[in-house]
Formats: structure tokens, sequence, C-alpha cells
């Protein structure tokens, strides 16, 4: 169950501090890093959401993320809408697959829904990358950002668009934490922790996972429009699995059903990938290292492992402190 | 309250249940007695909708409940405790209590409001652990209390959801004496306008509480009538009280 603690509000504040700075100090390359961070960790907040409240692991949310890119481009760069109707429509197109998603596979769990996640997503991978209106592997190029002239910023100032990523990311981080505190969420936790009672008690699961899982794809489809905004130019590289399975990694790295602790892991990911790769080839070795070593100890990730330590050795007053547990993945 | 009419249940050809009929008044006690296999936690599956009948009807309220499934039973008011705890691991007793309590109050469309700190949230949750005696233990663990206690919150989540049926499948199984003295006293002083039907093992506890005792025995009802007549009635005892050994089955334990 989710709860805001003072310790996840003190990272939350440092997480965001050190990318501004980050951006706002480091060269045009930091900045372009900490587009990177905040766009991975909006779809790492977005999985945790549905895979540590929820436990719905969900090798889909690449796919998720590249539907709405491809959607917003699709509405401003083919049909010449402006970017914040063809926003709206990349994300509402992103909640509609994410949706259908958890309400077909909503009746399934553990390893099943794994595997269904990722046929939806290999499909909607090969229907991009097949379709030559969109340019087929090739994708999309003419992408514009928004446009914050109004508010007297240039978007395509690198500085400006990775402190709007971080605004985004803020905003996303609310959205969840919100949705995890109302009755909506609890309930979801609730499902999570035994949905047979659940149910017993009058809660249709499947629907409630269903929305729960579209929700988690408004906050994916978020993730989309801020890339294509970023790179100004989509492909199908962005719906492959693999995306999927890095955002997992960042989720379980920073500490799965803790929402704060998939920013640490993206913040982590990103700085080790390109700290490393300045001096190493084998980079993915030592994360893979890290993460091997982040699952072994306790399976908490990070963050989570911080916070255990914490908790175990100051015994919460207040009740609300997340209980110390083996957190299941499926 | 409940009118169940020529229920069957088969399992791939064996009967649990065969042409099972029986009454039910509103706010009435009744135990359901019967040895292991009768089919009585069966007989809770199909009132609850978790199985479906294979034939009969279903009446609560006066509405024909047999088409409907779990959710929706639930929502009319039907809940249920488990004979092997059924709860939600890992979180504190106060949370178990608030989930049941948000999802029979349709909590669960709330999308941006908290439920934890709301007022009559919180007053349910407190009632029902006072209901259940785990008002101490509220903001323990689940997985940090006593066997006795999570049969109580076991209870609770039922209670917690405000039925008007409560279904409880042998409250007491696996607990010692004075829990089940603890359970007695809950019994005693839950309101009438919750109608019980309980599966109980002890005699003792079944005796002093029931309105009336249905008797199962192979998945058909043998006898039905008050507590006195119950005992009295020499089949019952063959069937279920054996060689005149009333505690039969109290210390029986299914967790
Ligand atoms: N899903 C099932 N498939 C096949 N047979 C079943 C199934 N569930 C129960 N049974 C059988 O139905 C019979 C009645 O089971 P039930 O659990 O209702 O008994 P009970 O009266 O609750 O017994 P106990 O006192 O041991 O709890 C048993 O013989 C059991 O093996
Ligand atoms: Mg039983």
């Amino acid at each position: 169950m989710f709860y805001q603690s003072r310790l996840r509000s003190i990272t939350l504040i440092l997480a965001l501090g050190f990318l501004a700075a980050y951006a706002s100090f480091g060269s045009y390359f930091a900045r372009e890093i900490v587009i990177e961070i905040t766009i991975l960790a909006i779809l790492a907040i977005s999985l945790d959401f549905c895979a540590g409240f929820g436990g719905m692991v969900s090798l889909c949310h690449g796919a998720i993320m590249g539907i709405s890119a491809y959607a917003f481009t699709i509405m401003s760069v083919k049909l010449g809408l402006p970017s914040v109707p063809s926003a709206m429509i990349g994300l509402m197109a992103a909640v509609v697959f994410s949706g259908l998603v958890g309400w077909v596979t909503a009746r399934t769990s553990g390893i099943f829904f794994i595997m269904a996640t990722l046929a939806f997503g290999q499909m909607a991978y090969t229907f991009f990358f097949k379709s030559r209106w969109l340019g087929g592997d090739d994708g999309m190029g003419g992408i514009d950002r928004f446009d914050l002239s109004w508010l007297g910023v240039d978007m395509n100032d690198a500085l400006v668009f990775a402190l709007f990523g971080i605004a985004v990311l803020l905003l996303v981080y609310v959205i969840a934490a919100i949705l995890l505190r109302s009755g909506f969420g609890r309930i979801l936790s609730g499902i999570h922790s035994n949905e047979n009672r659940m149910q017993a008690v009058g809660i249709n699961t499947a629907n409630h996972k269903a929305i729960a899982m579209a929700a988690s794809g408004l906050m994916a489809g978020i993730a989309g429009i801020l890339a294509a905004q970023h790179t100004l130019y989509i492909s199908p590289e962005l719906l492959i699995w693999t995306v999927s399975g890095e955002v997992l990694l960042v989720v379980i790295l920073g500490g799965i059903g803790t929402l704060i602790g998939p920013v640490v892991g993206a913040i982590m990911l990103v700085m080790l990938k390109h700290e490393l790769s300045n001096y190493t080839d084998y980079w993915h070795m030592i994360v893979g290292m890290v993460l091997i070593f982040a699952v072994l100890a306790g399976g908490r990730g990070i963050f989570g492992q911080i916070e255990y330590w914490l908790i175990t050795r100051h015994p919460p007053k207040a009740p609300h402190l997340p209980p110390a547990k083996e957190k299941d993945l499926a | 309250m409940l009118e169940v009419k020529h229920l069957s249940k088969d399992y791939g050809g064996i009967t649990v249940i065969r042409d099972l009929s029986f009454t039910v008044n509103a706010g009435e006690r009744r135990v359901i007695l019967g040895p292991n296999g009768a089919g009585k936690t069966t007989l809770f599956h199909l009132l609850t909708g978790v199985e479906k009948a294979s034939s009969g009807s279903i009446t609560f309220a006066g509405n024909n409940i047999s088409k409907m499934n779990a959710v929706e039973r639930a929502r009319v008011g039907i809940a249920r405790s488990y004979q092997k705890n059924n709860l939600f691991e890992h979180l504190t007793i106060r949370e178990n209590l608030m989930l049941a309590a948000a999802a029979a109050t349709g909590k669960s469309r709330w999308f941006f409001r908290d439920v934890t700190n709301q007022a009559d949230m919180k007053t349910r949750i407190e009632e029902t652990a006072e209901q259940v005696a785990l008002t101490d233990q509220l903001d323990m663990m689940v997985s940090a209390v006593s066997y006795g206690n999570r049969r109580q919150l076991e209870v609770g989540l039922a209670l917690a959801t405000r039925p008007a049926l409560l279904l409880m499948d042998e409250p007491t199984s696996g607990v010692g004496p004075a829990m089940i003295d603890t359970f007695h006293q809950l019994l005693e002083t839950l309101p009438r306008d919750i109608t019980i039907l309980i599966i109980e093992h002890d005699m003792d506890l079944a005796f002093s509480i029931a309105d009336h005792i249905t008797v199962l025995n192979f998945g058909e009802k043998v006898f039905e009538g008050t507590p006195e007549d119950t005992r009295g009635n020499p089949s019952v005892r063959q069937i279920y009280l054996g060689n005149g050994d009333e505690t039969y089955g109290a210390s029986n334990d299914h967790a």
C-alpha cells in the first residue's frame, strides 16, 4: 500500500534537484542525458504503478509509449493538427491501447500476463514496422516542439527542454501518487495482495485492473510525447520489447512498489551507462552486475533497500511506513 | 430472508449437494452441522456464487440471486468468512479492514480522494475492530499477529462490509478454548439485523447460539430443528455425535 513518507518526499526533491542542477550547470550533452533520464523515469513510474502496486508486470510499456508517440506524430505531422490537440490524441491512443491490454489480460496473472503483454507489444511493433505510410522501419521526422514562446522560453533550447522534462516528471509522479492514495489505488493494492478476497468483498477485480492499466498507459503516453518531442523523430525502435525490458530493469533496480525508486533507478542506469561507456565497451556487464547485486540483496532495489534499513533501524512511529516485505514480482 | 430450493451441485458426476432446501428467517442464527466432507463449505460456495449450482434456486431478501455472480452477491449484502484464512497478507489489520470497508462503500471509484483518513471510514474500521476484539492490534501487520487474531480478522473482513447475511465457515477452527469464548461473545453481541449462517464444529458454541440447526450428511439435509430437538434426534446422534461424544470435532482443525 502506498504512502508518501517523508523519506520519499526528500528523495524526490533530491532527485529532481540533482537533475535540474546537472542540466543547468552541465554541457549540452549533460542536458541530453537529463532528458533521457526524465523520459525513462516517467516510463518507470508508469510501470511501477501497475507492476509494483497492481501486480501486473507488463512487457509492453515501450509499445504504449511508442503508440502515443506515433499517434501524436501522425496528428501533428501527417494531418497538420496543432501540437497540443495532437498530444491529447496521442495520450488517448496510449490509454485506449493500454486499457485494452488490461481488459484482455485481466483474468490472467503471473507469467501468463507477462507473455500476453509481450505479445500485444510485439503486435504494435510489427504494425508500425510494416506500415509504409508511417515510414516503416525508418520512422517519421518533422516533429515540432511545443511552442512555449508565450512564456518567453524557447523549447528548442536544450536547457529549457530538460527543465520542461523535469517538470513533467514531477507532474507524473504527483498523478501516480494521488491515484495510489485514492480509494482506487488502495483497492488496487488490495487486489495485488489478495485478488480472491477483494472479489469476495464486492470488487470487480478484472475491471479494476483494466482501469489501472489504462491509467498506467496515460503516464507511459506522456513519456511517449516527451520522447517524440525530444528527438523530433520517431521510429519503431521505441516499441521494441527490449525498451520495456529496460524499464522493468529500472523499476527493479530502484525498488519496485516504492514509486520513487524507479526515478532513482532511471538516474542510476542512465548515468552508469554514459559514465561507463566512456571507459569500457562492456558497460552492459557492469550494469548487469549492479542489477544482480540489487536483486540478491533482498530484491528491494536500491531505494527499497535503503528505505528498509532506515525503517528496521528506526521502527515507524506511525504505522504508515510501508512494511518491509518480500515483494513478489508476478 | 434466505430461501434455498432444491439446490444441487455435482463435480464431474460426484454429487456434493443433493436437492437441498431450507429457509432462514431475518435475524436468525442458523448453525450448519455435518461431518467432514458433508458439503458445508460447498453450500457456502453456492450461496456466495463462487461456484454455480447444478440446479435449484436461491432467493435472498425477496430476489432470486441464482444468476448473480460472486461480486454481485457481495454487493447485495452477502459476506463470508473462510474456513482457511484468506486475508490481505503483508498489510496491517487496519488496512485489511479499510479495504473491505472501502470496497463495500463504493470507494473503488474514488480516483483522487484518499479514504484512509475519512471520518466514516475510520468509524467503521474502529467499530468492526471492536466487534471482533482487535482494537489493540489494529496497527499490527497480519503476519505479526497470532493465529487466533487472524481468525478474528477473517470474520472482521466480512463484518466490515456491513452485510445483511453473514456466512461463517468454522470461525473457531484450530483455535484454543479461550479464543472460542471470544468468538462466543462476538457472536452474541452481533446485532440482530445481521442474519447468520455458521458452520461450527464446537458443539457447546453451536448449541448455545443457534436458533435452528440444519444437519447435512453426504450433501443431503438429514435434520432440521431447534438445538434441543437436534440433541435428542437419534439419527443426528448416530451420524454426527457418534457415541455420545458431544465434543466431536471441537479440536478438528483444517487450518
Ligand atoms: N472442486 C471440487 N471438485 C471435486 N470435489 C470437490 C470439490 N470441492 C469439494 N469437493 C468434495 O465435496 C465434498 C464436500 O466438500 P466440502 O468442502 O463442502 O465439505 P465440508 O462439509 O466443508 O467439510 P469440512 O468439515 O472438512 O470442511 C468433499 O467430498 C470434497 O472432496
Ligand atoms: Mg468445510
